[in-house]
């Protein structure tokens, strides 16, 4: 089950193989993407069945019970069907991604067993799921958007008021200054210290 | 530069979701904030999924993955992506981003005593109390030792102990075997993270002992 052919002791841990003749991977990405831009009842019974008899193993094999574990067959799946238009297909395979919906689903189940929660709190502890997935495309700016405002929102509200005058309200530095009463020097170097902290911030975590 | 970090251990589990959730939202707030754990935990997930998926098995269809699928196609609207607006917490004059993980959990008021601000998170998670931790400039917390775990994720400021200073993002594992006397010069903020109660072990702090459940 692990490999067709015998290779070396521990393939899991480092350089696990992927044999691409047997995981469909560019079919099964673009099945995704079929379904999240066409509501595509057969691509999605191409994941589907490719999906939904792994993850009931999975699942049995998680919890001992084959109830539960059809249970998050209907989680996981459902949350492909509504979320595939998160999937970005440059980050990453399908397999990948559906991997990340069921690890949320069980989680959530487990916990609503445990502590009797049903506050889906996997969405805020993996939230790659919801947005980073998507980029370069104009929905993606707008999140970039909220990233950087994140970072503004830290600067002293002097700098805020220069960044977001010039960036967001496209103000001039000279009509800034003239609407917030200070000299136009004044508007450029704090702009340039906002710069440089945001850059600064922004870069620590970026790479 | 973060120094502290999750082991490996953890970043594996919390990868399958196979940790407690207060811990999986103590590293996923690290992880927020550390971008070569992000790294991990993306080659881990990566990992989990070619042992979960990428095999020769293919089950039986039967008739109720037939039903399944067909009832959850009837309805062919999609989720909208959860809005999110990051928070910022103000805190002695200083402000911080609070991870998102730990932002999105119901938390008391802030309580005080002496130098030190507590809110606790309402995780329901067994006997493990996550709390955001505000101490101010100059604040020290007395020696103490673990009866069970401690975790510290610094979120903004710094502090130091007998072992060294630690920066925003240091994710601090600490249990019986280490004893600390945790002080900040110019203030902190820190997710904490207990499953019983601290000890105190000199003088006058020995007085909180009985109270010590209530401090962290």
């Amino acid at each position: 089950m692990v490999s067709q052919t015998p290779t070396s002791a521990a393939p899991l841990k480092s350089g696990y193989n992927k044999s691409m003749e047997e995981t469909p991977t560019q079919a099964l990405s673009e099945a995704l993407v079929e379904v999240a831009e066409q509501r595509d009842r057969n691509a999605f019974s191409v994941l589907f069945k490719y999906f939904a008899p792994k993850i009931k193993r999975f699942g049995i094999k998680q919890y001992g019970s084959e109830a539960m574990a059809m249970e998050l067959v209907q989680d996981t799946m459902t949350s492909v069907w509504r979320k595939a238009h998160l999937y970005n297909k440059d980050k990453g395979a399908a397999t990948t991604w559906v991997y990340t919906v069921m690890r949320n689903a069980s989680f959530d189940a487990l916990r609503k067993i445990k502590s009797k929660k049903e506050d889906h709190i996997s969405e805020d502890i993996w939230p790659t799921l919801q947005e980073s997935y998507t980029s370069d495309d104009g929905f993606n700016d707008h999140l970039q958007d909220k990233q950087i405002q994140k970072y503004i929102s830290c600067l002293p509200i002097a700098q805020q008021e220069v960044v977001k005058g010039v960036y967001f309200q496209e103000m001039s530095q000279e009509q800034l200054a003239e609407q917030l009463n200070i000299p136009v020097g004044t508007v450029k170097s704090r702009l340039r210290l906002a710069l440089q902290k945001l850059r600064a911030e922004m870069g620590d975590s970026h790479d | 530069m973060i120094k502290h970090h999750p082991t490996l251990e953890m970043l594996e589990q919390f990868s399958q979701g196979a940790l407690p959730a207060s811990l999986s939202v103590a590293i996923s707030a690290h992880v927020e904030m550390c971008p070569c754990c992000a790294k991990k935990v993306a080659a881990y997930e990566l990992e989990n999924s070619n042992m979960v998926f990428d095999d020769g098995f293919t089950g039986e269809l039967d008739m109720d993955f037939d039903q399944m699928m067909s009832s959850i196609t009837a309805d062919s609207s999609a989720d909208v992506a959860k809005a999110y607006e990051p928070e910022v917490i103000e805190y002695h004059n200083a402000k911080a981003i609070v991870p998102r993980a730990i932002a999105s959990v119901t938390r008391s008021n802030f309580s005080h005593v002496g130098k030190l601000s507590r809110a606790r998170l309402e995780l329901d998670d067994g006997d493990a109390r996550a709390s955001l931790l505000q101490i101010a400039p100059g604040g020290e917390i007395p020696n103490h030792t673990h009866t069970g775990f401690e975790l510290t994720l610094l979120l903004d400021g710094s502090f130091e102990d007998e072992s060294g200073s630690y920066v925003a993002g240091d994710f601090i594992w600490l249990d019986g075997r280490h004893s600390h006397t945790p002080k900040t010069k110019d203030g902190c903020l820190c997710f904490t993270l207990v499953n019983s109660a601290l000890h105190f072990n000199k003088g006058l702090s020995k007085l909180l002992n009985p109270i010590g459940n209530l401090i962290y």
